[in-house]
């Protein structure tokens, strides 16, 4: 107990001493948490943290998949007709434009890994677009819905003037005679698409914060080729987020 | 003293943990570029598939593609491939997990409503009424518009297999003779 504390004590006794701790032989880096031994700790301990964090993530979202098996297991026929009314080019090209943001990501940490500042912001401010664009793409594709009543549940069907929220003018156009052709059921596919991708925009929402806020602390020059775990840590989680739309769109766009 | 210890580092890259810093493995810009085109192959791959009618081969194809997908996003440019193993350990325990759950899940949902012959589980002895858990089957089209006045109170109550017609009335009257001993 005395031990420990009299090392406690010690750095208000170094007083105003940058270099604290001096059992160490190397310098304390600034970017080092006092509670660290050595820089490599911290980066392992925060790396070990986040995949927790990340299983935590792919556990809360398989609840969403299990769904999803069970009602397309139940009704086959309706998870492939409702599927038919998603837009495969939408789809697929959001696909690509999350591909694109992942390969960005990597390559930020990769520069930031390299020490090159300048190279680390320009591909977060890419990663950054390219999750907006996403959002845009979503916006269009949710609209359509909206606007044809595939809605969840008991929504679905319902005519919903919605054309403030999706006006014609952006080539929106209303059919609120829906679902006939659509086979018993279909609400259940449109709930767990809208629960599934609205969840996942929800992640894409706080991704873009997430890299704002990554972005600002590199332009400020906290990031280095010895500390770069923030950006590390976030390009983790955007990788997440890619890792389940990849399950998520052959599962609600390309069924047979 | 910072770039005598950037040198050090540089000498000894191959001694982890010696110094302390942090020494990550840094892949080639080219290298990220041949995953992302990988990626790109595999999705329009997996979109030219479900234009070809396999059955329930087409889920299997499309969930192996996007598995492949995830594999090379998790190893390389998660870094999980040069990760503390320790790490990967708790990325695939949470995939088991996650099979625990469809296994365990999909078994029961997957079964409700069959009936036993031997063991009569779709009814219950006491009353020979349908037995709580079970769950309409999905029938084809024309049979559920049909069924769809009286499913919204039925839904709780087991059906009948959707061939053998008239869930309705088997929930009545369930079984003839069979549920009493």
């Amino acid at each position: 107990m005395s031990a420990e504390a009299s090392s406690v004590v010690d750095p208000h006794a170094a007083g105003h001493d940058d270099h604290g701790h001096d059992e160490h032989e190397h310098e304390h880096p600034k970017f080092l948490a006092h509670h660290f031994d050595t820089p490599v700790q911290q980066f392992e301990s925060a790396k070990l943290g986040m995949w927790t964090f990340l299983v935590q993530e792919l556990l809360f979202f398989s609840g969403l998949f299990v769904a999803y098996g069970v009602f397309r297991s139940w009704y086959p026929e309706a998870f492939s007709g409702a599927s038919h009314e998603l837009n495969k080019v939408m789809g697929a090209g959001n696909t690509i434009v999350l591909l694109f943001s992942s390969w960005t990501a990597a390559m930020a940490v990769r520069a930031t890994q390299l020490g090159q500042k300048k190279m680390t912001s320009m591909f977060l401010l890419v990663t950054i677009a390219c999750a907006f664009i996403f959002l845009g793409v979503k916006y269009f594709e949710y609209g359509a819905k909206f606007n044809e009543g595939l809605l969840p549940g008991k929504y679905f069907g319902h005519a919903y003037d919605v054309s403030s929220i999706f006006p014609a003018s952006l080539g929106f156009h209303t059919n609120l005679e829906p679902s006939e052709h659509l086979p018993a059921h279909a609400s259940s596919y449109f709930s767990l698409y809208f629960m599934m991708t609205g969840v996942h925009a929800l992640h894409i929402i706080v991704g873009i914060g997430v890299l704002i806020w990554i972005w600002r602390r590199n332009e400020r020059g906290e990031f280095s080729k010895e500390f770069f775990t923030p950006v590390d840590i976030a390009a983790l989680y955007w990788h997440l987020v890619d890792l389940v739309w990849i399950y998520l769109f052959p599962l609600l766009y390309l069924i047979d | 003293m910072a770039h005598d210890t950037a040198a050090h580092h540089d000498a000894h890259d191959g001694h982890h943990h010696d110094d302390g810093a942090v020494h990550a493995h840094v892949s080639s810009a080219r290298f990220y570029v041949g995953i992302f085109l990988g990626l790109i192959a595999l999705t329009l791959l997996t979109v030219g598939v479900s234009y070809v009618h396999l059955g329930p081969a087409n889920l299997a194809v499309a969930v192996v593609i996007a598995s492949i997908k995830a594999t090379l996003v998790v190893m390389f440019f998660m870094h999980l491939k040069y990760d503390s193993k320790f790490n990967a350990v708790i990325f695939i325990s949470g995939l088991l997990f996650i099979g625990v759950f469809f296994a365990y899940t999909l078994n029961d949902t997957d079964h409700r409503g069959q009936v036993d012959d031997e063991q009569g589980t779709q009814v219950l002895p006491s009353t020979g009424a349908a037995a709580p858990g079970g769950y309409t089957p999905p029938v084809h089209h024309e049979a559920a518009k049909h069924e769809g006045a009286t499913s919204e109170k039925g839904a709780e109550k087991p059906g009948v297999e959707g061939e053998k017609g008239g869930a309705a009335e088997t929930v009545g009257k369930p079984a003839t003779g069979e549920g009493h001993h």
